[in-house]
């Protein structure tokens, strides 16, 4: 994909974010209501523990060192979860092992937050057989993507418990001081999320975006992922929402078809805006190119609604990969010369609950 | 219990179309002498062998035009679809079944055209058949035991098929209407207006090219969704040109969906001779069958 006219910036704008919101911004979208209120989770303070967990793919204990290290630095500690360094074929230790270390961390009252260490695939194999109602009573953050979108729909259509879609611990750099500015800014935005920081993205104005303004709790993940939780009891509601999606390693036929999906599962035509991130395309086998791109693709989809729709927003399989509040009411503004996304729940105050 | 459109006789029309991918007409050559000398008439629709110069057949307009005009065209006895690829998710909202229903004809197809069968048979409850397409009747496959059963099948004649045994089948028997195709689209139609009703059905899969972990994500959503828990039975085709991540998945495709199922009651066969390679015979989708799964061999017969 070609980002060269993509260009985005982290702004944490702090107590001047909710001005904003004091704007008045409009709904276009029908709202459905949760049937369960959202419920954030405690932000985070230094000296509050970070758990790390594999509940998908493996990873070994040096791999999450640039993690565990930076993490520490900010001033939190770290528990390194049983899976770390286990092996069972792709996965992070075998079903039975996976589950027990996120159970075991999910009912952790010691642990203020659990970051998935990878994605990979896996989360599905576990999650009927995890007991969430310790959580649901004492929730904490739960952090990553891609894979891990299982587990943040499902807490969100079970428990509408808020959660932060980010870069895991694969992703940060060996060598800190190498990083890409976006790499680095991504990064840090899961310090911020997770302090309890107001999170404001702004993007650059992109040809193909739909103007508008529209404010709903953020939603979505990797598309393949969603597309294949349809039917079971972790799938989403996504009226009145903002729906974000991004993938990678697919090939333009399947995001045509999954885009479709969401159509044909009603995904589409009650959202309050969509978010479209990075795309990572498979290229096509030599004939059978597909004749349209994703930016295709998504404006076909969406011709029939009237809602905000932003192209190349700085999430997915990529550097800049930003720190979303899963579930957290944002408002979504995409205007001829700037494209912004920001937090306005009123419940995201900045004082960490005790 | 699911209709089944008139058996076809001498003289009667099968249209051709491609309601998906581009295919150009001489690859469907072979497949229309073939039918010829079965002695039907053919008429092929526009979209085969069309002036697209992309992926598609045609556009959306152009191939929802093609496929409902032969669905409501009396003269058709039957619709035969030139090949797969993708394209019916992007049309089959836009289909108008009403004469369809009240007059049915054979659709013949797999692969992506599985989205057609669901659909009609959850839509209208009428049966259709998974069989061969045009490009399987070249290379000498109009011989084959796959296109001969196509056509016993458009004749009306009841047709019963074998497998081998398989050490990870279930024994035992059942009774059933025929539901399956291609899993990723089966998956795909989940939670749509068009995804099967498995209950009480005999199930059966294929699939090709896909990643193993993509498989068992799949198959994770039938279960997961209800689709695996009420089957009378479950059939097993071939999985062909499967692809591994770099990090091998550690399982076969097999080991995969022996492990999905469980400790399910229903029998299951593993080697049912449906699939994107050689063995691919007719199956009515939505018609009574019966499956015994033995210790010698599994056998499914119409009942």
């Amino acid at each position: 994909m070609n980002r060269k006219n993509f260009l985005s910036s982290l702004l944490t704008i702090g107590a001047a974010g909710p001005v904003l919101a004091a704007s008045g911004p409009t709904v276009s979208a029908t709202v459905r209501h949760q049937s369960e209120p959202l419920v954030i989770p405690p932000y985070l303070r230094p000296g509050d523990t970070i758990g790390i967990t594999c509940p998908a793919g493996n990873i070994t204990a040096k791999e999450i060192l640039p993690a565990t290290e930076l993490i520490e630095s900010w001033g939190f500690r770290i528990k390194v979860g049983d899976t770390v360094g286990k092996k069972d074929t792709i996965f992070g230790g075998t079903d039975a092992e996976r589950a027990a270390d996120l159970q075991q961390m999910l009912n952790d009252p010691e642990l203020s937050a659990i970051l998935c260490a990878r994605g990979g695939y896996g989360a599905v194999h576990i999650i009927d057989q995890l007991d969430f109602s310790v959580f649901f009573k004492h929730p904490k953050w739960i952090i990553g993507f891609s894979d891990i979108t299982v587990i943040l729909c499902h807490i969100h259509t079970n428990g509408n418990i808020a959660a932060v879609h980010s870069k895991m611990c694969n992703s940060f750099p060996d060598d800190w001081s190498k990083a890409e500015p976006v790499q680095a800014a991504s990064i840090l935005s899961i310090r911020q999320a997770l302090s309890g920081e107001k999170m404001h993205y702004q993007a650059l104005p992109h040809s193909r975006n739909r103007n508008g303004r529209a404010e709903g709790p953020l939603v979505g993940g990797n598309l393949k992922t969603m597309e294949t939780l349809a039917g079971t009891r972790s799938d989403i509601d996504t009226a009145g929402k903002i729906l974000f999606v991004e993938d990678t390693g697919e090939y333009l036929y399947s995001i045509d078809r999954m885009f479709w999906h969401l159509q044909r599962t009603g995904k589409l035509d009650r959202l309050a805006g969509l978010v479209v991130g990075g795309f990572k395309v498979k290229p096509d086998d030599p004939g059978d190119e597909f004749v349209h791109s994703v930016y295709d693709i998504v404006t076909d989809r969406v011709k029939a609604y009237n809602y905000p729709v932003c192209f190349d927003f700085p999430v997915g399989h990529q550097k800049d990969n930003f720190a979303l509040k899963y579930g957290i009411s944002h408002l979504l503004d995409v205007q001829p010369g700037e494209v912004s996304l920001t937090d306005v729940s009123v419940e995201a105050v900045l004082t960490p609950a005790s | 219990m699911p209709i089944l459109p008139p058996f076809l006789r001498p003289g009667d029309t099968i249209g051709i179309v491609c309601p998906a991918g581009y295919m150009p007409l001489e690859r469907a050559q072979t497949c229309i002498d073939t039918l010829q000398a079965w002695g039907y008439r053919v008429r092929a629709g526009k979209t085969l062998g069309s002036g697209s110069e992309n992926y598609f057949s045609g556009t959306d307009d152009q191939r929802l035009a093609d496929l409902q005009q032969m669905l409501d065209d009396p003269g058709i006895g039957a619709i035969l679809c030139g090949r797969g690829g993708y394209g019916l998710s992007r049309i089959i909202d836009r289909i108008d079944l009403n004469r369809f229903a009240a007059a049915p004809k054979w659709i013949i197809g797999f692969s992506d055209i599985t989205v057609l069968h669901t659909h009609i048979l959850t839509r209208c409850g009428i049966a259709t058949l998974h069989a061969p397409m045009a490009g399987a009747f070249n290379d000498g496959g109009a011989a084959g035991p796959g296109v001969d059963s196509l056509r016993r099948a458009l004749a009306g004649e009841s047709l019963g098929y074998e497998a081998p045994a398989h050490p990870f089948n279930r024994l035992g028997s059942a009774g059933g209407r025929l539901v399956g195709g291609n899993l990723a689209l089966l998956a795909h139609l989940v939670g749509t207006v068009s995804e099967p009703d498995t209950r009480g059905a005999i199930l059966f899969l294929e699939d090709v090219g896909e990643y193993l972990y993509n498989i068992d994500r799949m198959l994770y959503q039938l279960r997961r969704s209800g689709k695996l828990e009420q089957l009378a039975g479950l059939l097993i085709g071939g999985f062909t040109e499967m692809k591994d991540t770099l990090r091998p998945f550690g399982a076969t495709v097999e080991e995969i969906i022996r492990d999905v199922i469980g400790d399910a009651a229903y029998p299951v066969a593993f080697g049912f001779p449906v699939s994107h390679g050689p063995d691919n015979v007719a199956l009515k989708i939505g018609a009574p069958y019966r499956l015994a799964v033995t210790a010698g061999e599994a056998t499914l017969t119409e009942s």
